[in-house]
């Protein structure tokens, strides 16, 4: 099952699976989305459930009380869709991420999968940028600290943004390369097997794992390097990723192709010291060879977030500089010449001032 | 008249300005100061090294009723008036001149 949180969240999930559940503070936004299963998160506010988080987490996190028991219980091993910079996807997912943290142990059946939506930093509001670097570097790292949560997915509009898409392009676009992921152990079960294989225990066991992923997909040429083609290919709607801890790979190749071609990859992931998860199966549909591979990372909060704060600064001072510039007259100042001398002499304590307190006191001034 | 008084001040040189300090300074220590001490002072600073120019100078300065010149025993001696008072401030807050020390006065060289 699928999860979505906040209006963002909600989207995504109902575009992957019409079956999902979505989660959401203002029943305006709820009622937009055509979802089966709905669940209102209650605001104790004046005015009511019509309104929604306006950016802000906290009414997010405070609405999450009223739901808690019902959502920590459909997120067990589900995948769960938020953005990361708005009000209720960020205060929501941060509460659960939190909760999930606590837990001891969580077995890998029931671990949550997030996906996170960040904000293209450079061109959405400053909220969305301060919320998120927040969002990262609190409950996100908690999180995956614990080592009691699945995969953590980040998208980021950086591509909607530089190339102008619409929303539902975009979103199209973002859920073709994360279904084309959670198809490996699809593909596994019903192309025939060549060689290595990835079931679906195999494919939970590895979604059920504390790292971040960063996924990707693209046609593979042997005659080329595997890290160059890699390199080149890398996911661009996903954060890149880091040095790899664990990785798996499904290469899919055409009826006349050659099965033994794999070797190469797995010699790639050697050298990194990874030893990858990984099947080879016959796609007569291909014409090409064809590889999927996750990439699983942990990168430090700090860095992760360090261009987001980077903007973010930058945003601070436009905005400081924009309300001097609208708000601040500055008075025109008056200097008086003798005052002035006089004050600087006083500052000084010279002779040439000391000569007018003189001149006072003989009674000539 | 406030301009005149005016222009008559901002066209004092640094000896005028020296005179009316120096006297100022002695009057405040009731000290006496008189042409010669002056000379000396005026040539310790470099200013001049004629006493014809010393004189020159206090002469200007008391037709101008800054300083007012009386012979007391065998000494002239020179005394701020409260024109020279008001044109000495208005020196000091242009601050036009830097003062020195009066050798007599503060009994060591500059």
């Amino acid at each position: 099952m699928t999860i979505g949180i906040g209006g963002a969240g909600g989207k995504l999930a109902l575009k992957l699976d019409p079956s999902a559940t979505i989660v959401n503070v203002s029943e305006n936004e709820m009622a937009k989305l055509p979802a089966e299963r709905r669940i209102l998160a209650v605001v104790h506010a004046a005015q009511g459930q019509l309104r929604g988080s306006r950016k802000n987490p906290q009414i997010g996190r405070q609405a999450f009380q009223s739901i808690r028991e019902e959502l920590l219980s459909l997120c067990r091993g589900n995948l769960v869709f938020s953005s990361t910079g708005g009000g209720t996807g960020n205060g929501i997912s941060s509460r659960v991420l939190e909760e999930i943290a606590k837990l001891e142990d969580v077995a890998l059946a029931d671990r949550t999968m997030f996906a996170f939506v960040l904000p293209y930093a450079k061109l959405e509001a400053a909220e969305y940028v301060v919320n998120t670097t927040q969002f990262l570097q609190g409950p996100v790292s908690e999180a995956i600290d614990s080592g009691t949560t699945g995969n953590v997915v980040f998208f980021s509009n950086r591509v909607k943004f530089e190339q102008k898409l619409g929303e539902d392009e975009y979103n199209s676009m973002l859920l073709s390369t994360l279904k084309n992921f959670l198809a490996v152990p699809r593909k596994n079960d019903e192309l025939k097997l060549l060689d290595g294989h990835i079931d679906y225990e195999d494919f939970a066991l590895f979604r059920g794992k504390p790292y971040f992923n960063h996924f990707t997909a693209f046609e593979y040429d042997r005659r080329s390097n595997f890290e160059h083609q890699l390199e080149k290919n890398l996911n661009p709607l996903l954060l890149p990723p880091e040095n790899p801890i664990e990785a798996l790979f499904l290469l899919e190749v055409p009826e006349d192709g050659d099965p033994r071609e794999f070797y190469d990859i797995l010699e790639y992931f050697a050298e990194l010291k990874v030893t990858p998860v990984y099947s080879v199966v016959q796609n007569p549909k291909r014409k090409k060879m064809f590889v999927t591979v996750a990439l699983l990372y942990l990168r430090k909060p700090t860095e992760l977030v360090e261009d987001f704060n980077r903007i973010s600064e930058e945003h601070t001072k436009a905005k400081v500089r924009k309300s001097l510039e609208q708000y601040v007259q500055l008075p025109k100042l008056e200097v008086n010449l003798e005052s002035e001398v006089k004050r600087a002499g006083r500052q000084q304590g010279s002779s040439e001032s000391d000569i007018l307190v003189i001149l006072r006191r003989l009674g000539k001034l | 008249m406030k301009d005149l008084f005016n222009e008559q001040v901002e066209n004092l040189a640094a000896s005028h300005f020296l005179v009316l300090y120096w006297a100022a300074q002695a009057e405040d220590r009731k000290t006496r100061y008189n042409i010669t001490n002056l000379f000396d002072d005026l040539k310790a600073a470099a200013i001049t090294r004629t006493k014809q120019s010393a004189v020159a100078v206090i002469e200007s300065l008391a037709a101008l009723r800054f300083v007012t010149v009386k012979g007391e025993g065998n000494r002239r001696n020179l005394y701020i008036t409260p024109y020279g008072a008001r044109a000495l401030e208005r020196l000091v807050l242009l601050n036009r001149f830097q003062s020195r020390k009066s050798v007599f006065l503060e009994g060591t060289r500059p």
